[in-house]
């Protein structure tokens, strides 16, 4: 009884609440707005639309909460569809293809622990640094071109079916592998040393180091956490398109931003649940498949999503400030 | 007209709970440089700020220059009745000219451009009326030494027609010729007529510039007089004052084998050739003005910060402390000065700031290193009962606490792990008597443990108190180790100030 009082009053708890009230406020509107919304049809897909952003939440949402920002995801993401892609296309096989790939998206993640970590690079100018550096690695990999078909070999299709296709039931594979993602960071953040040090540097790095916490070490963690989820977004990407498309998640590290910042990471540091940044995906995917189907035009919908995110994170700083004027 | 330049009469300030200043008096004539004296804490920095119009008095009479100021004085008014401080911490634009900086605030503008040739003109105008005649206005602040600076600061106080100067612990960054330069320079000022209030912890050096003194004590007028009246003995007597009650529980225990050698610590400008050991069975305290360079000292120990040289023993075994990662593992903790900027993460969690060093103990040698609820339950019910911390559950920020109660999760973050030596650097800044007690009981309790605890600390009854042997500290070098229970305040204070006779 008491165990899950605590659960609900934990700090953060409450802008996470405000979130997923969010999303199901946007449902219901959707859902008045086209009956069609609602239908399975609708929303099995959007359930699998909802996974690379949810992927770069998490990964910027950590980043964030150790007081910092990781600019260069989208590059990433860019980098891990057209390596992949590149080299299956050139007959590597699969598996090793997306170890190669791995590696690859994972040096980007050192990279910054180093610049940020080592090197106390300000994380908005050592991560653009590598933003465009990736960006331009996704471009080197297939010689300034896009990637053709990648095939239908066996395990070519395997990997399109698993990453995009194929569901079990209702729900599609890579939701499931999205989810273990999340729930494996979820446990790692609330439940392990590694992310007790995560939260502290972002709430006040001096004390975290006279406490013994390697800011180093920590840091460089978080990116490359924030590598991997960009590395499995760029997976999904390929899988999706069955090419390499140089363009490939432009602009993803903002929606990382948005998905986090909705769901309560603060992005000064030190405070934020991971729970949260399942509702800040479903905030904007919810947003962009809805307001398609109300037959919105595009430049609109920009339009709109920019205003309802902005207000969703006034809405939560007044309600903070609130509680905090309350307490004086 | 009266015959001096600011008269200062029954001034008393009152800050929430503090009585900062009580009835206190100043004087001080034209042509004259007078030193305000008083220990860390004494008001001085409050008197002056209300000089200056920074803070408001409650009560009390100024005049300046015979002219008797009615109601609040703001900081635009007293620059206009000319009153300027140097702040020890100068206030410049480190990227501007030394013209740009003169003039800021003050530009010459012709014709909607910068005249700049006539802003340099004067700047060189007024550093040639300083006897400094090469100096270019178009240097940038930032590649002049701190002394440079200092004068340019001086500089631009004339230009606003300066004629009550403050100058606080003006000779604490300067090197021996910079002093020199800058007696020179005060000298220069004395014969325009500039009145002169000089601050200073350095009292071998006053006698080359001071005509009189005004010496205050926990915010209270001490004496005044003509500076050749005093002997420093009477000084410092006036300067310290009270008498040591015994308010602090000493508990004695045998001093037991050697837990900590330092030797030969080398760390940067305040860390200079630092030796000491620390005993089992004893409190080791460290005493000084601020600025002595003991916390410097205590964070190259802990590996907080960088150390050129030196050799750090434990229990006999010769150690290397890269950081504080390292320090933790072999058993030396600090517990911090400033708790809310480096003691806790004060928007996690009380929970998480006890466990957040001990996760090594919470976590043991699991997998992914996840944290046994039941250690750090118990861990935590162990810390909240030793010190008694006032909280409603462990969940809440710890930020959320009062002064004292966070203090009490900094300590109880190290009681909670066998420490072999723990730093205490003012552990009691800030907190309220009941929680200070609190503190000296836990110290007494680990003296009697057997660990090595050292003390740093700014307030001279607390040293005195709870140390079982002092060692005093100066400028980054150890000037003297006393017996608290044989020395006095003043003797302290001669070690304290031993900066030597730095001026040529």
């Amino acid at each position: 009884m008491n165990k899950k009082k605590s659960f609900l009053s934990a700090p953060g708890m409450a802008s996470v609440l405000t979130a997923y009230a969010g999303v199901v406020i946007l449902l219901v509107i959707f859902a008045i707005m086209n009956p069609n919304f609602i239908k399975s049809t609708n929303l099995m897909p959007l359930s699998r639309s909802i996974c690379p952003y949810l992927l770069v939440g998490i990964g910027q949402g950590i980043v964030c909460i150790t007081g910092n920002i990781d600019l260069s995801i989208g590059s990433v993401i860019g980098m891990s569809t057209m390596i992949s892609a590149t080299l299956i296309c050139n007959g590597v096989n699969p598996i090793l293809a997306i170890l190669i790939d791995f590696a690859a998206c994972m040096v980007v993640g050192c990279v910054n622990g180093v610049l940020v970590g080592k090197f106390k690079l300000p994380p908005f100018i050592g991560t653009l640094g590598t933003m465009t550096i990736g960006r331009g690695i996704a471009q080197l990999a297939n010689n300034n071109y896009n990637t053709g078909d990648i095939g239908t070999e066996p395990l070519v299709t395997g990997f399109r079916n698993i990453f995009y296709y194929q569901r079990v039931g209702f729900l599609y594979i890579s939701v499931i592998i999205t989810l273990v993602i999340w729930f494996i960071f979820n446990y790692i953040m609330n439940y392990t040393r590694t992310g007790r040090h995560i939260y502290s540097i972002g709430s006040n790095v001096d004390a975290a180091r006279l406490s013994g916490v390697n800011v180093f070490k920590t840091t460089s963690t978080a990116y490359l956490i924030s590598a991997f989820c960009s590395f499995t977004a760029g997976l999904i990407m390929t899988a999706q398109a069955g090419m390499g498309n140089m363009q490939a998640g432009l602009s993803y590290e903002m929606y990382g931003v948005a998905a986090a910042v909705i769901g309560g990471i603060s992005t000064l540091g030190g405070s934020g649940l991971l729970i949260g940044t399942i509702a800040g995906a479903s905030v904007w995917a919810i947003l962009q498949n809805g307001l398609t189907m109300a037959n919105v035009p595009a430049a609109l919908r920009n339009i709109i999503i920019g205003i309802i995110v902005v207000v969703c994170v006034l809405i939560d700083i007044a309600r903070r400030n609130g509680i905090l004027g309350k307490k004086k | 007209m009266s015959e001096y330049a600011v008269s200062m009469e029954h001034i008393t300030k009152t800050f929430p709970g503090v009585k900062a200043l009580d009835d206190v008096h100043l004087h001080l004539k034209s042509g004259e440089v007078m030193a305000l004296l008083g220990e860390n804490g004494a008001g001085k920095s409050t008197l002056m700020k209300i000089l200056s119009g920074v803070y408001t008095r409650d009560s009390g009479d100024l005049v300046v220059f015979g002219q008797k100021i009615e109601g609040d004085l703001d900081t635009k008014k007293a620059q206009a009745l000319g009153i300027a401080i140097i702040h020890q911490e100068l206030n410049m634009c480190q990227h501007l000219s030394v013209a740009a900086n003169m003039f800021l605030g003050r530009e010459i503008v012709k014709g909607g451009r910068l005249d700049k040739a006539e802003m340099n003109r004067q700047a060189i105008e007024q550093l040639a009326k300083l006897g400094i005649h090469d100096l270019d206005p178009d240097t940038s602040v930032g590649e002049l030494p701190v002394g440079r600076q200092q004068m340019v600061e001086i500089a631009k106080a004339l230009l606003i027609n300066a004629k009550v100067l403050v100058m606080d612990e003006p000779s604490s960054s300067l090197t021996n010729a910079e002093i020199t330069e800058m007696f020179r320079i005060v000298h220069e000022l004395k014969a325009m007529g500039t009145a002169i209030v000089y601050i200073s912890h350095r009292l071998q050096e006053l006698h080359h510039i001071v005509d009189s003194v005004t010496i205050m004590r926990d915010g209270k007028y001490i004496t005044e007089g003509k500076f050749t009246d005093f002997t420093m003995e009477q000084i410092i007597a006036n300067m310290v004052g009270r008498e040591i009650t015994n308010q602090f529980p000493r508990d004695t225990v045998p001093r037991g084998k050697k837990i900590l050698e330092v030797k030969n610590l080398k760390a940067g400008k305040l860390v200079r050739d630092v030796s000491f050991d620390v005993y089992e069975g004893e409190v080791l305290g460290f005493s000084g003005l601020v600025g002595a360079g003991r916390t410097e000292t205590m964070r190259a120990i802990f590996g907080a910060d960088q150390v050129e040289s030196g050799t750090i023993v434990l229990d006999g075994k010769t150690i290397t402390i890269k950081n504080p990662e390292d320090s933790i593992r072999q058993g030396i903790v600090l517990a911090p000065e400033d708790r809310k900027k480096e003691g806790l993460c004060t928007k996690l969690s009380i929970r998480d700031n006890i466990a957040l060093p001990n996760l090594d103990i919470i976590c043991g040698r699991n997998f992914l290193g996840t944290i046994n609820k039941k250690t750090e339950n118990e861990m935590i019910e162990k810390g909240k009962n030793a010190l008694t911390i006032k909280m409603p559950n462990a969940d809440v920020q710890a930020g959320s606490l009062s002064g004292g109660n966070q203090q009490k999760v900094v300590v109880a973050k190290w009681l909670a792990r066998q420490s072999r030596v723990i730093i205490f650097d003012e552990p009691t800044r800030g907190i309220d008597v009941a929680a200070k007690v609190e503190i000296y009981e836990i110290i007494n309790d680990l003296k009697k443990q057997g660990v090595g605890v050292i003390v740093v600390s700014s307030e001279m009854p607390e040293v005195m108190g709870i140390s079982d042997r002092i060692i005093v500290m100066c400028n980054g070098r150890i000037t003297g180790e006393v017996d608290p229970r044989e020395t006095t305040e003043e003797a302290i204070m001669t070690f304290a100030t031993q900066f030597g006779d730095n001026a040529e």
